[in-house]
């Protein structure tokens, strides 16, 4: 990332992105890109006992059919994120795609919270599988050409095995998003058929930081960035992935957490300026939190961040606030960015045919 | 803070009540009302709404907020957390209805 200073009066510069990553995020945007995804880990767990297992960690409800992914969280006994965690219905197995913990990690997790765990049959699928992501507002058009029209009824966190594939339909860019877990003896030639099929809708590579950088913008929570900040799921916004109905690992914290009431919470900040991880901020002079995480958004062209705030200040239109390196920032609502998935419809659109449509801006903002 | 800085955040938290008032009631789903995040995601993953209970959100913002039917198209764009729609309603509601208890 370069660093350019905008203003000689003001000390915080202004951020732009690579013009590389810039493009990558682009292609996320507005067309189709393509993603080695060697940060996720897959396990299948299988054997009797496969759902008392995974009930156990999972701080949701276990309600989750066939062929239906449920996003939500492993947490360790203080009630701190460890890693993002789909879980995916198959039969009486599930499995586990994670974010956040290598395989041999979830497998220690797994043994110490889930009597049982270690009568289990655990797969790691990483050795035998290659797992690329696709996500764009045409990444289901081009899937369609590859694996045919049914794939276009997909519906969002379901999945389907076909010949030497596995597709999930989920991602974390606010895009219309794929993950593919390719067996490896044939992992080349499909990649070489998407690649060329591809060309139509001018697929190219988005990197992991490319992929943070969309699911920042979209308010996705990044296990390895902000998860790794030592909050809370309440401050975090995240209740929609926990139940305070159920026992699982840090369960007890969370319960105490929320009687004794929230005093920060997380919220989006914008910047025109460059806001750094850990820097504090301040409001008419009183400090009322600090940045957890920073990143210059691509698509919006400013800087973006998740920021802990004292509950009072942590609103939308709230600003400004000064960061210490003198940036001013302001609360924003999330997400941050108009996505064109919302407009695309596959039964009426086409990225032959984009040029003829009419989408809003992918900054343009209602409210 | 200013006090109308310190207005408008009372003015949000009353539309978020509200607000989430609509999503455990009327759209029936089995929280409590401080469990709904203002930015977590309406549709899709987070509350995992639908097209029906989009329908009913829009009938609220109407009915609730006065938001005008011409608007809705510009809806789509704003559905995606509570914390968007008080924005729309701050924007696009009649002042009076947005104001009342």
């Amino acid at each position: 990332m370069e660093i350019r200073n905008v203003s000689p009066q003001s000390e915080a510069a202004a951020v732009v992105a690579s013009p590389a990553l810039a493009a990558e995020v682009r292609r996320i945007r507005e067309s189709v890109a393509y993603s080695e995804c060697e940060h996720v880990s897959a396990v299948r767990l299988s054997g009797p006992g496969a759902f008392a297992v995974v009930d156990a960690v999972c701080p949701r409800e276990l309600y989750v059919q066939d062929g239906q992914m449920l996003h939500t969280l492993l947490l360790d006994a203080a009630a701190r994120p460890l890693a993002d965690l789909q879980l995916c219905a198959e039969g009486d197995d599930f499995l586990l795609l994670v974010e956040g913990l290598d395989t041999e990690q979830l497998r220690g997790y797994l043994r110490e919270w889930a009597p049982g765990a270690g009568q289990l049959s655990f797969t790691d699928l990483s050795p035998s599988h290659r797992h690329v992501s696709l996500n764009g507002p045409y990444a289901w058009e081009l899937l369609s050409e590859l694996l045919g029209p049914e794939l276009i009824g997909l519906p969002y966190l379901g999945f389907y095995h076909g010949p030497g594939f596995s597709c999930f339909r989920s991602g974390k860019t606010g895009e219309y998003g794929y993950e593919l877990w390719l067996e490896r003896g044939s992992a080349a030639s499909f990649i070489e058929r998407l690649l060329e099929v591809g060309r139509e809708f001018d697929l190219g590579a988005a990197s992991l930081a490319a992929l943070d950088v969309c699911a920042l913008e979209n308010w996705f929570f990044n296990a390895r960035r902000e998860g790794r900040a030592g909050l809370s799921p309440i401050e975090l916004q995240l209740q929609w992935r926990i139940s305070y109905q159920k026992s699982y690992p840090g369960s007890a914290r969370l319960a105490e957490l929320r009687r004794s009431g929230p005093r920060r919470r997380a919220v989006l900040l914008a910047s025109e300026r460059e806001l750094r991880d850990g820097e504090r901020l301040c409001f008419e002079g009183e400090p009322v939190g600090e940045v957890v995480r920073a990143e210059h958004s691509c698509t919006r062209g400013d800087t973006l961040a998740i920021a802990l705030l004292s509950l009072p200040y942590a609103h939308p239109g709230l600003g400004p606030l000064d960061a210490a390196g003198g940036a001013r920032a302001a609360v924003i609502s999330a997400p941050a960015v108009n996505n064109r998935s919302l407009y695309v419809d596959p039964q009426r659109h086409s990225y032959r045919t984009r040029q003829e449509q009419r989408f809003p801006a992918l900054t343009e903002r209602v409210g | 803070m200013r006090s109308e800085l310190k207005l408008t955040v009372e003015r949000r938290e009353q539309i978020l009540a509200r607000l989430r008032a609509v999503v455990v009631r009327q759209l029936q789903y089995r929280r409590e009302a401080d469990e709904l995040d203002p930015d977590a995601p309406l549709f899709g993953s987070g509350f995992g709404l639908d097209s029906l209970d989009a329908v009913e959100i829009v009938v609220c913002l109407e009915t609730d907020f006065g938001v005008r039917l011409s608007e809705h198209e510009l809806l789509r764009g704003s559905m995606r957390s509570l914390n968007m729609l008080i924005d729309f309603v701050l924007s696009h509601g009649d002042p009076k209805r947005v104001a009342a208890e």
